[in-house]
C-alpha cells in the first residue's frame, strides 16, 4: 500500500547509511524505511550492497556513518541483541537446521522452555505445533524429525525458530525461496501474508523480481551500494522499472572483439540431470565458441559445471566430449576426455598456494616434461616460462610461491596451466570474481584468445553483464532447468537479468522486436 | 508374463534400498543379535543368571565411560574424523583408578578424599583436551589420541607400572553388596545412565550441545555459542572416567596396569553400535548402555566357549570398523 509521509511511524528506519571495506564503498549514504504491516522488497544485483545494510541492522557489521531508527527510537551502539529486544528477527537463507532434531527442538533451539533444570518437552512440542498452525499455517508434528521434512516444510520451521518468543515486529527474510522447488514457494508465500496480516512488517529480500511484484506491498532498489528507487503499488509494469534501476550503468571498454568461426563440436549434452539440482539440460559448445551459463544461485548453475567437470555424479542424460559419449567419475577423467575447469574459488581449489608459479602451471602437463618418472628441469621451466610471456603473468618470477600473486594473476596462472595443457574444452565458474576491473579486462582478453586458438569455453557466472559482454550464446537456468538460450547481441542486459530472475516479462522482452535495436546498441558499446 | 515379471522387477527396486537402508541403520543390531543367539545356542552357561550378572557387572565400567563419549560426540558432531571423539577418557579412568588405589591403599585417605583427588586428575586431562580442541584448535582424534599416550605414560610414571591392591571396606562394599540381587557396580552404571540421560537428553544443556554438534552455524544463528558447550563436554567426560574408576576400583580390587587397553576398544565399539538404537540413529546415553552391555556379553560368551583372549581384541576391531563404516556410508547416502 502507498502511503503519504504523513502516514504511520515507519518500524524501521535507516538513514545516510556509509559502509567501507578495503577498497569497496560498499554502502553510500543508503536509505532503507519499512512501515508497519508491509511487505517490502528489496532488490539490487550482487555487490549492490543488499546484505551489507543486512549486516549491519544484524549487528554482524558496524556502520561508518548513518543513523538506525527501529520503532522510532534511535539506535546508537547497534548489537544483535538489542535489535532482537526491538523485535527485529531473521530468517537466513540458509537452514540452518539439525537433522537428527525434532522440530519441536529446532523451533525452540537457543529459547528452550524448561523448569527446574529439565526440558518442558511437551510444552514445546504443543507451543511449536500450535505457533505453525496458527501463524505460519503449517500443520507439522513436533515429534517429528526435521531430516524427514520438504524443504518448505524445513523453511517454515526456521521461520517459526525466529517468531515463537513473540514480540516480534519486523522479520527479515533473506532469499526465502532459494532452496526451494518452486511447487514449495507457495507454502512460504502464505505464511508470509499470514504474518503480514497478523501486523509484522515483512523485509523480503530476492533475486526473483516475480516473487517480489507477487508478494510485496513496497520495494526499493539499490545499485551501487546506495538506494536508487522505491516503488508501491507493483503489477507486471513494475519489473521493466525494477531491472532499469537495477542496471543503470553501461557496458564499457571491458570486452574484447571476438570473431571467431565456430568449428566442430566439443560438448554436447542431452538430457542432462543430477539428483534435483538440475534436469533435462541440453547444450552444445563448438570450436571457437565462447557460451555463458546465466541463473542465480540456486538455479543449478554451479551443480550442473561441477557435474560436467566430473566433480558431481550425472544421473541422467547423454555427455558427449569431441565426438564421443563421455562417464566422468572425477576430474581425471574429464581431463583425460580433454576438458578441464578453472574452479571459483581459485586459491582452494585451482592452485597448490605453496607451490611456486612454474610448478603450478606444469601440473597438469608433468609427464610431457618427465621422463621415466623424472621431471627434467629445463623442459619445465621452459614450458613455465613459455606460458607465463603468453598469458602475461606479472611479476613474470616463475620461482616464486603462488600465493604471493594477485587475484587475477592466480587466475591467469590456472589458466596457463589448462592451454599448456591443450584441452578442447575449458569451463569457467565465476572467472572474475574477486579480481579487479583491470585484471578482469585482462582475463576476458586471454579467454577469447583461447577460443580463438580453438578450444570450446563453457563459462558460468552470477555476472550478467559479463556474460553479456564476452558469449556467443548464454543458456539461462531457473530453478535447474533451461529457461531460454539467447544469441549475442539478441537482448539487452534488462531483457536477460528479467529472463534469469525468472521474471514473467522475460519471455515478452526477449525476442520482442523493439529490442532489436537496443541488441545494436549494445553491440556498438563492446567496440 | 511380462507384466508379471516388471511388477517383480518393480518391487526389487523398491525393496533394495529399504533392505539397504536397514542393513546401514541397523546392521550392526542384525549382526550382534546373531551372534549372540549363536553364543546362546553355543554354550550352556551363556544365558545362565550367573552369566548374566556378571556381563552386567563389566558392562558397568564400559558403560559408564561410553556415557562421556556420547557426550563429546554430541556436542562435536558424529563425522568419524572433523566431529568430536575423546579416546583419552579409559586412560583418564585409568588414572583416576590408580589415584583412587594409591590414596587408600599406600597414603591412608578416606575415600571421599581418594575420590576428590580422582576427580581432579580426570578433569585435569579433561581440561587439557578442552585447550587443545577449543583453544589450540586441533581435530579431537588426533590431540585426544596423543593424550591418551600421554597420561598412560604418567599412569606407568605414577604407580612404576605395579598393581595396587584395594582392601579398603568401602571399595570391598561396592564390590560384594548386591541390593535386590543385583551387583553394586550395576547400580551405579544404572544411576549414572539416569543422571546423564536427563543432562544430555532432558536439559536445555543438553539440547543445546546438541544444537552445536549437528550444525554449528545454525546454534549460532540461534544465540548459541559453540564453544562453552565444546569445553563442557569434554569436562563432561572427564567426570564420567572418575566415575568409571569406582566401577573399576571394585571391579580389580585395585588398580593394575593396562586396564585402559581394552576399555579404549570397548567403549568405541559399544557406543557407536549403541547409535544403532535410537530413532534418530545417533550417539545416545541409553544407546550407549545397551551397547556396552552387549559388548560385554560378547567377551564373556566367547570366553565361555573358549575363544583364545587373542582372538577376541583382533575381533572387536573388526566391529568397530564394520560399524563405523556403516554410520560413514549413511552419513555419504545423506549429503
Amino acid at each position: 500500500m502507498p502511503r503519504t509521509s504523513s502516514g504511520p511511524e515507519p518500524v524501521l528506519e535507516m538513514t545516510g547509511i556509509d559502509k567501507a571495506f578495503p577498497g569497496v564503498q560498499a554502502l553510500d549514504g543508503a536509505q532503507l524505511s519499512i512501515l508497519p504491516g508491509e511487505v517490502h522488497g528489496l532488490v539490487g544485483e550482487n555487490g549492490a550492497g543488499k546484505s551489507t545494510i543486512i549486516k549491519i541492522l544484524a549487528g554482524v557489521y558496524e556502520r561508518d556513518a548513518g543513523s538506525i531508527l527501529i520503532g522510532g527510537s534511535p539506535l546508537e551502539d547497534l548489537t544483535s541483541q538489542a535489535v532482537h529486544e526491538l523485535g527485529v528477527r531473521f530468517v537466513h537463507q540458509e537452514l540452518h537446521l539439525v537433522p537428527h532434531l525434532t522440530v519441536a527442538e529446532s523451533v525452540f533451539m537457543g529459547h528452550e522452555l524448561s523448569r527446574s533444570g529439565l526440558l518442558r518437552r511437551r510444552e514445546m512440542r504443543r507451543r511449536a505445533e500450535r505457533f505453525l498452525s496458527e501463524r505460519l499455517g503449517a500443520e507439522l508434528d513436533g515429534e517429528a524429525l526435521i531430516r524427514d521434512l520438504g524443504s518448505a516444510e524445513r523453511k517454515l520451521v526456521q521461520v517459526a525458530r525466529a517468531l515463537v518468543d513473540e514480540g516480534a515486529r519486523l522479520v527479515v527474510f533473506d532469499e526465502p525461496t532459494a532452496p526451494l522447488a518452486s511447487g514449495e514457494i507457495d507454502r512460504v508465500f502464505a505464511a508470509v501474508e499470514r504474518l503480514r496480516d497478523q501486523g509484522v512488517a515483512c523485509l523480503y529480500v530476492s533475486h526473483y523480481l516475480a516473487e517480489i511484484t507477487r508478494l510485496c506491498d513496497r520495494v526499493t532498489v539499490f545499485r551501487n551500494g546506495t538506494d536508487v528507487g522505491s516503488l508501491a503499488q507493483l503489477d507486471e509494469h513494475s519489473h521493466r522499472e525494477m531491472i532499469r534501476l537495477m542496471v543503470g550503468r553501461e557496458l564499457g571498454q571491458l570486452f574484447p572483439e571476438r570473431s571467431s568461426e565456430p568449428g566442430e563440436v566439443v560438448l554436447a549434452a542431452s538430457g542432462l540431470g543430477d539428483d534435483g539440482a538440475f534436469s533435462e539440460v541440453d547444450l552444445e559448445v563448438r570450436r571457437g565458441e565462447i557460451v555463458g551459463v546465466a541463473g542465480i544461485l540456486g538455479s543449478g548453475r554451479e551443480e550442473l559445471i561441477d557435474a560436467l567437470a566430473g566433480l558431481r555424479r550425472i544421473r541422467s542424460g547423454r555427455l558427449e566430449l569431441v565426438g564421443r559419449r563421455a562417464r566422468l567419475r572425477s576430474p581425471a577423467d574429464a581431463l583425460d576426455r580433454g576438458l578441464a575447469l578453472v574452479p571459483r574459488d581459485r586459491r582452494n581449489d585451482g592452485l597448490v598456494l605453496a607451490m611456486s608459479a612454474a610448478d603450478n602451471v606444469n601440473l597438469a602437463t608433468l609427464s610431457e616434461i618427465a621422463r621415466t618418472g623424472w621431471i627434467l628441469r629445463d623442459a619445465a621451466d621452459q614450458q613455465a616460462r613459455r606460458m607465463v610471456d603468453q598469458l602475461d603473468i606479472r611479476p613474470a618470477a616463475v620461482d616464486r610461491p603462488a600465493r604471493l600473486f594477485s587475484g587475477g594473476n592466480q587466475q591467469k596462472m590456472v589458466l596457463a596451466r589448462w592451454l599448456a595443457a591443450d584441452v578442447d574444452v575449458l569451463l569457467f565458474d565465476e572467472p572474475t570474481v574477486g579480481v579487479d576491473i583491470g585484471a578482469k579486462a585482462e582475463i576476458y582478453q586471454r579467454m577469447a584468445e583461447v577460443a580463438e586458438r580453438g578450444a570450446g569455453l563453457l563459462v558460468a557466472s552470477n555476472d550478467t553483464s559479463e556474460l553479456l559482454g564476452i558469449c556467443d550464446r548464454i543458456i539461462v537456468m531457473v530453478r535447474g532447468r533451461i529457461a531460454g538460450v539467447v544469441q549475442r547481441g539478441e537482448v539487452e542486459l534488462d531483457a536477460l537479468i528479467a529472463l534469469v530472475t525468472g521474471g514473467d516479462a522475460a519471455g515478452d522482452a526477449v525476442g520482442a522486436g523493439r529490442h532489436a535495436e537496443d541488441a545494436a546498441e549494445i553491440g556498438e558499446q563492446d567496440r | 508374463m511380462s507384466t508379471a515379471t516388471r511388477g517383480g522387477a518393480e518391487r526389487a527396486a523398491t525393496l533394495l534400498p529399504v533392505l539397504r537402508r536397514v542393513l546401514l541403520t541397523r546392521g550392526p543390531l542384525l549382526l550382534f543379535a546373531a551372534l549372540l543367539l549363536y553364543l546362546s545356542l553355543a554354550s550352556s552357561a551363556f544365558l545362565s543368571m550367573a552369566n548374566l550378572l556378571s556381563s552386567l557387572t563389566q558392562a558397568a565400567p564400559i558403560a559408564i565411560v561410553s556415557f562421556g563419549l556420547a557426550a563429546v560426540v554430541m556436542g562435536g558432531g558424529d563425522d568419524v574424523v572433523a566431529g568430536g571423539i575423546d579416546l583419552s577418557i579409559p586412560a583418564a579412568a585409568a588414572l583416576a583408578t590408580a589415584v583412587v588405589s594409591d590414596q587408600l591403599t599406600n597414603q591412608g585417605a578416606g575415600v571421599i578424599w581418594a575420590f576428590t583427588l580422582a576427580v581432579l586428575a580426570a578433569l585435569i586431562v579433561g581440561a587439557l583436551n578442552v585447550l587443545l580442541v577449543t583453544v589450540v584448535g586441533l581435530t579431537s582424534i588426533l590431540s585426544t589420541l596423543a593424550m591418551y599416550a600421554t597420561v598412560v605414560g604418567v599412569i606407568r610414571v605414577y604407580t612404576g607400572n605395579r598393581r595396587i591392591t584395594v582392601d579398603d571396606p568401602t571399595m570391598l562394599f561396592i564390590r560384594d553388596a548386591r541390593p535386590l540381587g543385583i551387583p553394586m557396580p550395576v547400580w551405579v552404571m544404572f544411576a549414572a545412565a539416569l543422571a546423564f540421560w536427563l543432562l544430555l537428553h532432558r536439559s536445555a544443556f543438553g539440547m543445546r550441545l546438541q544444537a552445536v554438534g549437528g550444525n554449528q552455524e545454525a546454534a549460532a544463528t540461534s544465540g548459541i555459542r559453540p564453544r562453552p558447550y565444546i569445553a563442557a563436554s569434554f569436562l563432561i567426560a572427564g567426570v564420567a572416567a572418575a566415575v568409571a574408576a569406582l566401577a573399576l576400583v571394585a571391579r580389580g580390587s585395585g588398580s593394575s596396569p593396562g586396564i585402559d587397553e581394552r576399555l579404549l576398544v570397548d567403549m568405541v565399539l559399544a557406543t557407536f553400535v549403541g547409535a544403532a538404537f535410537s530413532r534418530r540413529n545417533i550417539v545416545t546415553v541409553p544407546g550407549a548402555m545397551l551397547g556396552a552391555i552387549l559388548v560385554a556379553l560378547m567377551s564373556n560368551g566367547l570366553i565361555l566357549i573358549r575363544v583364545d583372549n587373542s582372538w577376541i581384541d583382533g575381533f572387536k576391531g573388526v566391529l568397530i570398523l564394520i560399524v563405523v563404516a556403516a554410520a560413514a556410508l549413511q552419513n555419504r547416502r545423506r549429503t
